[in-house]
């Protein structure tokens, strides 16, 4: 069975998560980091990858529509159990990459 | 076999002890521990002078008549004991308490509420009370307060297999936990302001001039209404009052022991199951019927109860039966190992030796078990 | 590659008489035992043949490389529980830590009773257990700790509780190098013994289902790395897949009983500590363990890159980013514990992967909570300017009042819970309804089909289990040889 490709569902929520989070990560890194984002989301295990693209297109729709980062900021601070593991997977594998391959990145995702 | 290499710190080989002070003052004289150690020192041809904090008139009274009877017993070693009155609560009490002595004076502190009718009591008492002392005892220089605190700023164990250590990190458990650990924070402050100070920490203690509700105790065993939480395997540390005394007067009197703590409790814990089983022992031995233990609740029933005191505890109320029965599904064990090698305590009163005496006594009261 | 060991890339028709699924910490020594009796043995892992020294320990391409989903694997739950598991030749042996610990007398003896395992003497599992030790070379490490491993063992030392250096499978070429160790995992010593006896291993091999017929299976189907479906045949089969992975191809083959309804793991949560001087190690673990409160609660070091030290800090991020600054003088911690809880593993129809729960107790939240407090006063005795808690609403704690604070907040719900050590998935012994396989391996109610990893283990050993998964596999394994397969 073809599988759907991560990038496409989750990429816009990990650029805008990773733009606020770390605001002052230059973009090359940033893509970099989505890329590789993505890649580890495609070879979750199939029940896990379902979730997170499930909701990942969630994210995804809301954030297409006017205010959308709001509502999506709202939902991520919500007490949501399995919702909230999604930004947390994001920001967990978009920190462990930042931090491994650029370890003296700031706090903000500045290179010094 | 790969095996940790172990690091015991090795124990002094002899105990410096000091000799005993010119005053003692004990707070909470009239109470539980207070008696019992008023017993002791009354009979003690190295102490000279006492002096007691009573909270009211009426207390006062009841513990002259104590030291009456006592004397009349043959304890008439120490014949200076002064009875102050006063709430330990209270700002000014603690300088009324130590007005006028000089520095070859020991403070035992006592003075607590552990079962109080609003949760705020336990904040004033025994969290203010100890903090108003302590200053007042360091400002005084004192040459040792002996603060009595619990195990209860530490909780309960997280399994029925674990044991505190002589470190542990603070946990406390409810009301009257939170205010024994800000008590012994306030002491901590006082010795790092220049106090000599050391805590002692008992668990579960038991023994002659105990109230009401140990009484109580006793009857439920005997009678095999005592109820037993789940599998009966939680562990409890406990000490024989007499044995407390004890652990009193080697922190007051060990120098080494300024501003550390130590438990004080029997050299192991045991399991609920034996408690109950030792204490029918010890009334069938003392002529009394004992009814086989019947009742027992389902751990869930214990964390229920835990959950109203809890509710209760945050709108400041407090049900002493729910927070018994709630702790009862606890395991608090303690590990006195460090106690024995820093302060020279030994525990010479077994559960079942102890437990006898506690029921003699109780008849010897005239009380109903 | 060492020159004697012809690994070769799965094909799509193979045979064997023995066929061992999984070439990790069961799957070598089956293999290499079977072999050495004479035994016609196919081994075929599903990862790939990764030389040691070719990736960096605990980075994230090793993970890519060496774990399954590269290692973002997770047990559902409140709170979900990150697990990893080895995906390579040598399967967890050669991402794990290295330390070695014996299964301790009294769970031996537990199982045994508790689980009926017959003919087991634990002695002679221990018998077993010296081979092992020296087959990969079990021993402390030469020279001065590494910094991290000081903090453990000074801080325990001070608040006076037991720990000590934990030996692990690792030569030293040089007397005082303890960096320059090499890891004595299966790819590089039971793996290549069992080749020079004759086995094969196939790598790059997936294993989707046994074909089997009134509990004897004779053929394996097959998914290779390029995609490819391929069949394999064989007169018995072991199961070596870890304790996920095995469970899961028995239920996808249709075998059901008590299987993968009892997964057992050691819960871990962390905390970061930062000290005043730069100690941080970025490519191995502290060799120390605080083990006064074993078995119920241990502490150790972790993997502490920058990486690893960003994402402890992660649920906190807003008040404790700053300290990502300073990782070289931080380094991870865990506290780990033994778990009442109970996990499941469950295959679905049409899925790949197995789904997996666990739920943690009361009790084992207690114990996480206590754990944590416990390891953040031992960092504080150590010297630590301040600690970083992974759990989500955590304050940092730099004194003793803020581990009471921390106490009093944490909530193992929120907080980052992790494992190793998943065991317990087919458990071993005659208990009927509490046992997947008989005492031996041999799954109930087949024939030909043998499980021997750490899904035998009934419980969780309350200690690293990687002696205990190869002492079993040994003795099964010989056990087999001996009786040539068939039923005792």
């Amino acid at each position: 069975m073809p599988q759907v490709p991560a990038l496409p569902v989750v990429g816009s929520f990990a650029q805008r998560l990773l733009a606020t989070d770390l605001p002052d990560l230059p973009t090359a890194k940033r893509n970099e980091t989505v890329g590789f984002v993505a890649h580890r989301i495609d070879t979750l295990p199939s029940f896990t990858r379902f979730g997170v693209l499930v909701l990942g297109s969630v994210f995804r729709t809301l954030l297409a529509v006017p205010g959308g980062w709001t509502a999506v900021s709202v939902l991520m601070k919500l007490p949501l159990p399995l919702v909230a593991e999604y930004p947390r997977l994001i920001r967990s594998l978009s920190f462990a990459y930042v931090w491994e391959h650029w370890p003296s990145t700031t706090p903000t995702g500045a290179s010094t | 076999m790969p095996e940790p290499s172990t690091s015991p710190s090795p124990p002094p080989v002899v105990i410096e002890r000091w000799s005993p002070p010119g005053t003692t003052v004990i707070t909470g004289a009239a109470g539980w521990l207070g008696r019992a150690l008023v017993h002791r020192l009354l009979a003690d041809p190295h102490r000279r002078a006492l002096r007691l904090l009573a909270h009211s008139t009426a207390e006062a009274a009841d513990l002259r008549a104590f030291i009456a009877a006592e004397r009349a017993a043959g304890a008439t070693a120490v014949t200076a004991v002064e009875i102050v009155i006063g709430d330990v609560a209270k700002a000014d009490t603690a300088a009324r308490l130590l007005y006028g002595l000089t520095t070859d004076t020991d403070v035992l502190h006592t003075a607590g509420v552990i079962h109080p009718s609003r949760v705020r009591q336990f904040y004033e008492v025994n969290t203010n009370g100890t903090r108003h002392l302590a200053q007042a005892a360091g400002d005084a220089g004192v040459r040792r307060f002996v603060h009595v605190s619990s195990n209860s700023p530490f909780g309960t164990n997280p399994d029925p297999a674990d044991t505190f250590r002589h470190d542990e990190p603070f946990h406390p458990y409810l009301g009257y936990g939170a205010s024994k650990m800000q008590a012994e924070m306030a002491v901590d402050e006082a010795v790092a302001a220049g106090l000599d100070a050391t805590i002692v920490r008992p668990p579960w203690f038991y023994g002659p001039f105990q109230p009401p509700r140990q009484t109580t105790f006793f009857r439920m065993v005997r009678t095999g209404k005592f109820p037993v939480i789940g599998k009966g395997d939680q562990r409890r540390s406990m000490v024989y009052v007499d044995n407390l005394v004890d652990g009193v007067f080697c922190a007051e009197l060990v120098p080494a022991a300024r501003g550390k703590g130590y438990w004080i409790a029997d050299e192991r814990a045991y399991t609920v199951d034996e408690i109950v089983e030792t204490v029918g022992r010890a009334l069938t031995d003392e002529g009394l019927s004992v009814t086989p233990p019947t009742t027992r609740l389902p751990t869930l029933a214990a964390r229920v109860a835990e959950a109203g005191d809890r509710v209760l505890q945050a709108v400041g109320l407090y049900q002493q039966q729910l927070h018994v029965l709630g702790e009862m599904g606890h395991t608090i064990a303690v590990d006195i190992s460090r106690s024995t090698a820093e302060i020279g305590y030994v525990p010479q009163v077994a559960l079942y030796e102890g437990m006898r005496r506690s029921i003699r006594w109780c008849l010897d009261q005239g009380l109903e078990l | 590659m060492p020159p004697d060991v012809p690994v070769q890339r799965a094909t799509v028709a193979m045979d064997a008489e023995v066929l061992v699924i999984g070439s990790g910490a069961g799957g070598a020594t089956t293999a290499s035992v079977l072999a050495e009796a004479g035994f016609d043995v196919l081994v075929v892992e599903e990862g790939e043949w990764v030389e040691q020294g070719s990736v960096v320990p605990f980075s994230l391409e090793q993970m890519d490389r060496q774990y399954r989903a590269g290692g973002v694997t997770v047990a559902l739950g409140l709170p979900s529980i990150a697990y990893t598991e080895g995906r390579c030749a040598g399967g967890g042996t050669e991402v794990n830590s290295g330390l070695y610990w014996r299964p301790p007398g009294d769970v031996l003896e537990r199982w045994r009773d508790q689980f009926q395992i017959v003919d087991f003497d634990p002695a002679d599992l221990l018998a077993i257990a010296d081979e092992v030790e020296r087959d990969i070379s079990v021993c402390t490490a030469p020279g001065a700790y590494s910094e991290p491993s000081e903090v453990l063992r000074r801080g325990a030392d001070k608040l006076g509780w037991r720990n000590g250096e934990i030996p692990r499978w690792m030569s030293y070429p040089s007397a005082d190098d303890a960096a320059g160790g090499q890891r004595q995992s299966m790819t590089r010593t039971y793996l290549p013994r069992a080749m020079r006896a004759g086995a094969r291993l196939a790598v790059g091999c997936r294993v989707d289902r046994l074909v089997t017929r009134h509990g004897t299976a004779a053929s394996a189907l097959t998914t290779l790395a390029d995609g490819s479906k391929g069949t394999i045949t064989f007169r018995h089969v072991f199961v070596c897949g870890g304790a996920i992975q095995s469970p899961a191809l028995l239920q996808r083959s249709g075998i059901h009983g008590h299987i993968g309804r009892s997964l057992a793991v050691h819960p871990t949560v962390k905390l970061a500590a930062r000290f005043a001087d730069s100690l941080n190690v970025p490519d191995d673990v502290p060799v120390h363990q605080v083990k006064e409160f074993a078995p119920h609660l241990s502490f150790g070091g972790s993997a502490s890159n920058p990486g690893l030290v960003a994402l402890t800090l992660l649920d906190q991020w807003p008040t404790f980013r700053n300290a990502i600054t300073q990782w070289e003088q931080m380094s991870v911690y865990y506290a780990a514990i033994t778990s009442e809880g109970l996990g499941k593993v469950r295959s679905v129809p049409h899925m790949k992967d197995p789904i997996v729960t666990y739920g943690l107790t009361w009790r084992d939240r207690a114990l996480l909570r206590s754990g944590l407090a416990r390891l953040a006063l031992l960092m504080l005795e150590a010297g630590a300017l301040e600690v970083y808690p992974s759990f989500k609403g955590a304050p940092s704690v730099r004194n003793r009042r803020d581990v009471a604070t921390m106490q009093q907040a944490f909530s193992a719900t929120k907080a980052s819970v992790m494992t190793v050590h998943l065991c317990s998935t087919v458990p071993m012994g005659e208990l009927e309804g509490r046992t997947g396989a008989d005492s031996f391996g041999r799954v109930h109610g087949c024939t030909n089909i043998f499980v021997n990893d750490a899904s035998l283990l009934p419980t969780a050993p309350g200690v690293n289990p990687q002696a205990s998964v190869m002492a079993f596999a040994i003795r099964n394994a010989r056990r087999f040889a001996a009786t040539g397969g068939r039923r005792a």
